[in-house]
């Protein structure tokens, strides 16, 4: 897993200041380090990280779920630009409609876990959308971590005490069985190497810990992803990439099972949003900070491919009022941390009760049978 | 990026498209048709396919970007 953080260090010698000191923190070593030479190039001596570090970032370079390490889809540093574009609008909660609704869902499902949380971390939060709709009773402190410092310092008011730390999501600068609940909302699309994401998150989740989960995923966007598609081979014979790829509610399952979550629960809620037209839909995405930044984004839309595109989208998806849909599908997960409480299925043989006695439910006392 | 730049100019610019388009509503659903006659029926979709109507919408748009 070849993260902006390990490129870093391996290339240049240059990691976030932030980043580095939460590493130290995490692995409880100090900070400044010996002068192992890691990379062959020049280095100032307090950008070289001790031997311990080296050994961590390696260790996260291999928890990659792909053979051979990378899968490399996202610009993440494009990413984080957008994102802090997007929180230095003026009027940037004008798109915050989809994240808050989204943050609502997640903190009733962390309600519905009947525990309280000593410690919770939220990951890749943003303006974080949902420490605000959770008591003190239920997370008594919340971790936010996201990978733009600009949205973090615009968060929203909660109930619970707060700290934020700068994170790339790809390597979560925690020890390992620290956190009782881990949350994330929307933002596990960006993510390049989602297994391994996956996997650091069950590392810092106590034994017993709960990992709740919204992804946007499956059949996001897929109106505008046909009509660019049509419009783009209608106009220029070709067409390229213009909505991410998304993870299927279906590989979902695989996913946390391979990452070492039990006891899964994944869900889908479709949400549709009518828009006046597909300019608006493109605006918006672009001011909630979810515009394209795949590598293999082109950089310009042609005038004539968008202007077919909206005549397109209209023809196709528009409704008898005027308005267009644009469909949401935000897959919803929750995994728990193995641990000797959960309910482990029965032993083979151990049953007592036949299928057969289904149909005598309602029928009266049963007849005895010898 | 503060400050005027090719980027802001193009995002004003863009900002007028919708009430254009609103214009050339009769052009952009034959166009939209021609289009999605292709998606159902056994042609397949090829570059220049709709070119009469598009050229339609085009030059209502150009004309309604002259006259806005």
């Amino acid at each position: 897993m070849y993260t902006l953080a390990s490129k870093r260090v391996f290339n240049d010698g240059c990691i976030c200041q932030t980043l580095r000191a939460c590493m130290a923190k995490a692995t409880g070593l100090p900070e400044v380090s010996s002068h192992r030479n890691i990379s062959t190039r020049l280095m100032k001596p307090e950008q070289i990280l001790s031997e311990s570090h080296y050994r961590l970032l390696r260790c996260a370079r291999h928890l990659s779920g792909r053979p051979g390490g990378a899968m490399n889809v996202f610009d993440r540093a494009m990413k984080r630009q957008q994102k802090k574009w997007a929180a230095s609008l003026q009027d940037s909660d004008k798109y915050d409609y989809l994240r808050s609704e989204i943050g609502l869902r997640v903190a009733d499902r962390v309600y519905d876990v009947a525990r309280t949380f000593p410690l919770a971390l939220d990951v890749g939060c943003g303006k974080s959308y949902i420490a605000e709709h959770l008591s003190k009773d239920i997370v008594e402190r919340f971790f936010l971590t996201d990978i733009c410092s600009k949205s973090l310092r615009l968060q929203r008011q909660s109930e619970m005490p707060t700290h934020c730390v700068q994170a790339d999501e790809e390597f979560l600068p925690f020890k390992e069985n620290t956190f009782d609940l881990v949350v994330s909302s929307l933002s596990l699309h960006w993510i390049n190497d989602l297994p391994g994401a996956l996997r650091q998150i069950q590392r810092v989740l106590k034994p017993d810990g709960v990992f709740i989960g919204a992804m946007v995923g499956g059949e996001t966007l897929y109106e505008l992803r046909c009509s660019l598609q049509l419009a783009e081979l209608e106009r220029e014979g070709g067409f390229s990439p213009h909505i991410s790829p998304y993870t299927a509610v279906t590989d979902l399952g695989n996913l946390l099972g391979q990452a070492g979550f039990s006891m899964l629960t994944v869900d889908i809620d479709e949400i549709q949003v009518h828009y006046p037209g597909m300019f608006e839909v493109m605006r918006d995405l672009q001011g909630m900070g979810e515009s394209n930044c795949a590598w293999t984004r082109r950089p310009i839309i042609h005038r004539d491919t968008l202007l077919a595109a909206a005549a397109i989208y209209k023809e196709m998806y528009g409704n008898e009022d005027g308005t267009v849909p644009a469909t949401f599908d935000i897959l919803h997960m929750i995994g728990w941390k193995p641990h000797e409480s959960q309910a482990k299925p029965a032993q083979r043989g151990s049953a007592n009760v036949s299928f057969a006695d289904l149909s005598k439910i309602g029928k009266g006392p049963p007849q005895q049978q010898s | 990026m503060s400050g005027a730049n090719a980027w802001t100019r193009s995002r004003e610019r863009m900002r007028l498209f919708p009430e254009l388009l609103a214009q050339c509503a009769v052009e952009a659903t034959a166009y939209g048709k021609c289009v999605t006659a292709t998606t159902v029926g056994k042609q397949e979709l090829k570059k220049d396919l709709c070119l009469k109507e598009f050229e339609a919408l085009k030059t209502c748009f150009t004309t309604a970007v002259r006259f806005c």
